[in-house]
């Protein structure tokens, strides 16, 4: 048949026409597949991949026998994507999540509506903080409906006896603007990490925090996870445990005598310087601190005057009273100016310096009284004359060498080191030549401007229990540290031998006869420190047993009146309770704490 | 040839293996989209149900007999069903528009039980008859221009109607059937330059007036085609006609856009910057395009695509199973469809060339412009080249209307071709 030439020439330029089309959809597929084929691969793993931050599982805290004290526990939170909030309307699904979990409504917008103002871009926001089973199962369930909604386990810190360790272990919480700094952020925080802030929690936070993991985790296009192909760019290893020194049982024992007074307690192993009990009341639950909770409670707790935030076994300094009265004597034997059974001039109630009059504690006077019985009964008027024969220096030497005046646990930072005045202090502070011998008086008997904290008076107590071999206090005795070894005590051994025995003599017949325990000797030394503000402070140190020293102890009540019949049936209780216990651990374990105590004391030895 | 088998259609057997091939594609296609996700929590949401590759496979086999029975009715038949099947159609379109139910927004359906059919599929063959029959008629009596414009008048009557559904990518099939097979027909070359330099026009006015805001490029566009026309040798009438209707178009062009339907205007605009609506309208434009060019040269394998089996690609079984296609089979898998759809495009422009009689010729020319418009915007809007509107993939994607229409349209085809082979 016959084609005429139109037709042949729309025929070319038909095909043309679709060649062309076809060619120019085949150059841009080829380009878009082989020529940006990473680029769009690329782009197809960023939408499906999601990384994820796991935190790694903090290390738990348990006591010395094992028994957990502070544990993780998780809970789920129901988060929203930031997306879903920009979909309104009554089918959105937020509307439909307030609807189902009854959840307020106006309340729940401005919750909300804080988190975005305070949390930055990133992170998702949470609906229901801690939510029930039904509420997870609810969500699980009807997931299809609900997108950008997850269910978001966190680990929360759980502190499970409370109020008993507030002070010793601490807390966790968020970092804060000053935690994020850069120069002070070996870890790397991120805002919203949880860091230890206080006690072990921050003193072990390298070793409790672990090292939080990355994964990358494919969703579908709602953003649910399709729970396949994670890949682990940083796996999580988790923080390792803390075994504390101290024990659960003695704890709640110091908790319990101390009750609801104003007070703390310390318990020192004198063999190894391991911290039994430490408590400080009032205390405050550490559980509260992980969480937000209402600034009505926060200042309840920040304003109440008993400071229960305030951890009186190493914040908290007093002057040491009476119980500093060994350390005076140690000072005038060591200077040879006293002897052990030296008499000086008798008590009539007090000593006249100048135009000054020094009270002793006894107004009617102890009579003639000798070394031993001004130690006793805790003379003022003989130790006022040992003050005259001796100077300042000697004095604070002496006290130095039981670690006073520095702080002794390496843990707690705002630790006080107390104060243990020189000649060049009151140089500093008066002037030279501006400050009288009288200050000699009154640090004889512990007062004046002398300080000490709770935790040095027993670690005191327990140089003088071991001859002064005792290492500084130790708070954790996993992750192990070296003990620091003090220097020997500069004192003749039977000096150190002579306080030993007239300390116990205290327990027996003097001042701390309600320090007494049944069965047990116990040596120690009252203490009642003045109180400019109010009622005296009652303090008492002791060691038991007297003649194989095992355990110290410091008590102080505030505001209570004398040491003697206050502080001294507090310790008896304690250590009731710590001998009906079996008393240390660590006699059964042997070597190590029989070598302390032999190169401790070779007084011990003599002993029979 | 016919004494081969009565199962098989008569005709070119490349047409009718490149419509077997492109529909077992479409099943394999299908059957992967509608497999959940593998994994540990087997992936359930926002799944394509597995009954939509079921139901398909009824579909192409009624497709199948559509086909086969197109492709062995008689020529007069067809020239004698061409008004009634256009008038048919027309009164269902208005009838969807005064009645039908609102699906997605638009009126588009035909409900007959559990059927839904679309009813804009069904004026497509008929105005392709029509068409035909109105050229073969024009050829004998040599009336040019009066046709064509008839015809262009002829043709706003379905374009409006399905334009009002709204389906702006249907309606616009109208126009490039009207466009192919005037074009066939033979048209003034005056004509075609009016009409290109006009679309050129207005593409640039849009462009100055509603995407950046300022008059310059159409200005520009008009300075040149001024200079041009100043050079051209041709009648002083025609410079000026032509002048006068690129004036038009681009004074027009903005009233124009104010009767487009606001999701029209959103889709046209993110089409210009896809970011400017990177979770709406311009989403399936930025996934469809992640999935294709994720593919590769080879694919990341048969139901392996995360584009598709996570969900991000929308409308992934029906107008994008294109980016499917790309993603899991490549840029080999997708130049092997296309070539199928090149087979059929190919052949029928021949056997629209050789037929003896002309309304065959324009009835191939019709199925062969339905082919290549459909298969040509697809693609570009798939891959990025054009505004997203709804158009399928035909004997692809997902949808028993175009399915079986595509199938009738390549039975006609067939029948076509038929009837050319003895020369």
């Amino acid at each position: 048949m016959d084609l005429d030439r139109d037709l042949l020439l729309r025929n070319s330029i038909f095909k043309g026409v679709v060649i062309a089309l076809f060619l120019l959809l085949a150059v841009n597929l080829f380009r878009m597949m082989v020529t940006r084929h990473d680029y769009y691969r690329d782009q197809a793993l960023e939408n499906r991949q999601v990384r994820f931050k796991v935190p790694a599982p903090r290390g738990r805290i348990m006591d010395r026998h094992g028994t957990l004290l502070a544990d993780n526990m998780f809970i789920a939170d129901i988060t929203l994507g930031r997306s879903s909030l920009s979909k309104a309307g009554p089918d959105s699904t937020l509307e439909r999540l307030m609807l189902w979990f009854g959840l307020p409504r106006q309340e729940t917008l401005a919750r909300l509506a804080q988190q975005l103002d305070r949390t930055h871009n990133r992170r998702r926001l949470v609906l229901v903080p801690n939510a029930e089973p039904a509420q997870i199962a609810a969500v699980e369930e009807r997931g299809r409906q609900l997108p950008g909604v997850r269910v978001e386990s966190r680990s929360r810190r759980r502190y499970i006896y409370g109020l008993l360790f507030a002070h010793m272990i601490g807390h966790v919480g968020e970092v804060t603007e000053a935690d994020l700094d850069t120069t002070r952020n070996p870890f790397g925080y991120r805002q919203g990490d949880i860091i230890g802030k206080q006690g072990v929690e921050a003193a072990f936070e390298s070793h409790l925090r672990g090292e939080g993991g990355v994964k990358l985790e494919e969703v579908n296009a709602s953003g649910r996870i399709v729970g396949r192909q994670a890949v682990w760019l940083n796996q999580v290893s988790p923080g390792q445990d803390v075994k504390l020194a101290i024990s659960l049982s003695l704890q709640a024992a110091m908790a319990e005598i101390i009750g609801d007074q104003i007070a703390c307690g310390v318990a020192i192993a004198t063999n190894t310087g391991e911290v039994l009990a430490a408590y400080s009341n009032p205390s405050f639950d550490p559980d509260l601190m992980t969480v937000r909770f209402s600034s009505q409670d926060w200042d309840k707790l920040v304003n109440d005057p008993a400071k229960p935030f305030f951890n009186r076994v190493v914040q908290a300094t007093y002057p040491p009273a009476s119980i500093y009265k060994p350390i005076t004597s140690l000072a005038g034997l060591m200077a040879g100016v006293v002897d052990t059974n030296t008499f000086l001039e008798p008590c009539n109630g007090g000593w006249t310096l100048g135009d000054r009059y020094f009270k002793c504690w006894k107004h009617s006077g102890h009579g003639p009284i000798d070394h031993a019985g001004a130690m006793i009964q805790s003379c003022d008027t003989f130790y006022y004359q040992l003050a005259l024969m001796l100077d300042i220096d000697q004095l604070a030497v002496a006290a130095r060498a039981f670690g006073l005046g520095r702080t002794c646990s390496s843990i707690f930072p705002e630790e006080s080191a107390g104060n243990v005045p020189d000649s060049q202090w009151y140089n500093d502070r008066f002037g030279e030549g501006k400050w009288t011998r009288g200050v000699m008086l009154n640090n004889a008997i512990g007062q004046g401007e002398l300080l000490v904290t709770p935790l040095q008076m027993a670690l005191f107590t327990a140089r003088i229990a071991t001859g002064g071999r005792v290492p500084d206090p130790v708070f954790v005795i996993s992750p192990g540290t070296e003990p620091v070894i003090p220097e020997p005590l500069p004192f003749a051994t039977e000096h150190m031998d002579w306080i030993r025995h007239t300390l116990r003599d205290v327990v027996a017949v003097g001042t701390g006869k309600a320090g007494a325990l049944e069965g047990i000797p116990v040596a120690g030394k009252t203490g009642t420190a003045q109180n400019p503000h109010g009622e005296d402070h009652a303090w008492f140190v002791c060691y038991a047993p007297a003649d194989e020293p095992e355990v110290a102890f410091a008590i102080i009540v505030e505001n209570a009146g004398h040491g003697g019949s206050v502080a001294a049936p507090l310790a008896s209780r304690w250590l009731e309770h710590y001998f009906r216990e079996g008393g240390m651990v660590d006699r059964r374990t042997g070597g190590n704490s029989t070598s302390l105590s032999l190169q401790g004391d070779q007084v011990l030895e003599a002993r029979p | 040839m016919s004494s081969m088998s009565s199962i098989f259609p008569l005709g070119d057997r490349r047409i009718l293996w490149a419509w077997v091939l492109l529909c077992l594609g479409s099943l394999a296609l299908l059957w992967s989209v509608t497999e959940p996700i593998k994994g540990p929590y087997e992936q359930i949401d926002s799944v394509v149900a597995k009954g939509v590759f079921y139901r398909q496979v009824v579909w192409m086999l009624i497709s199948y007999i559509a086909l086969f029975s197109a492709s062995r009715v008689t020529l007069r038949f067809l020239e004698n069903m061409a008004v009634p099947l256009f008038i048919i159609s027309v009164l269902l379109l208005v009838y969807i528009l005064a009645t039908g139910p609102r699906i997605g927004g638009a009126r588009r359906w035909l409900v007959l039980g559990p059927l839904h059919f679309q009813a804009s599929e069904l004026a497509k063959v008929a105005f392709i008859l029509l068409m035909a029959q109105i050229l073969e008629r024009a050829k004998e009596g040599g009336r040019g221009f009066s046709v064509t414009l008839g015809t262009f008048l002829l043709m706003l009557v379905p374009l409006t109607l399905v334009l009002r559904e709204p389906d702006l990518g249907t309606s616009l099939v109208f126009l490039a059937l009207w466009v192919g097979m005037i074009f066939w027909f033979g048209v003034p070359g005056i004509l075609l330059l009016g009409a290109g330099s006009a679309m050129l026009s207005a593409v640039f006015s849009f462009y100055s007036e509603s995407v950046i805001h300022q008059a310059l490029p159409w200005a520009v566009y008009l300075l040149v085609l001024v200079g041009a026309l100043f050079l051209a040798r041709m009648s002083i009438l025609s410079k000026v006609v032509l002048l006068l209707v690129n004036l038009a178009t681009g004074i027009g062009i903005p009233f124009f856009w104010e009767k487009l339907q606001r999701y029209q205007q959103e889709r046209i605009l993110t089409f210009f910057d896809p970011t400017r609506d990177a979770f709406g309208s311009g989403y399936q434009a930025i996934q469809s395009k992640v999935a294709i060019g994720s593919g590769g040269l080879f694919g990341s394998h048969y139901l392996q695509g995360t584009q598709k089996g996570l969900a991000f690609l929308p409308e992934r079984h029906t107008d994008f199973i294109f980016s499917v296609a790309g993603e899991e089979l490549g840029l080999v898998g997708v130049f092997i469809l296309l070539g199928l759809y090149l087979v059929v495009i190919l052949r029928g422009i021949h056997h629209g060339t050789h037929a003896r009689r002309s309304f065959a010729r324009f009835l191939a020319i019709g199925v062969v412009t339905y082919f290549s418009f459909h298969v040509g915007v697809n693609v570009a809007i798939t891959t990025g080249l054009l505004p997203v509107t709804g158009l399928p993939l035909p004997l692809i994607s997902y949808g028993g209307s175009n399915l079986l229409i595509s199938s009738i349209l390549v039975g006609l085809l067939l029948n076509v071709s038929s009837r050319t082979f003895d020369d």
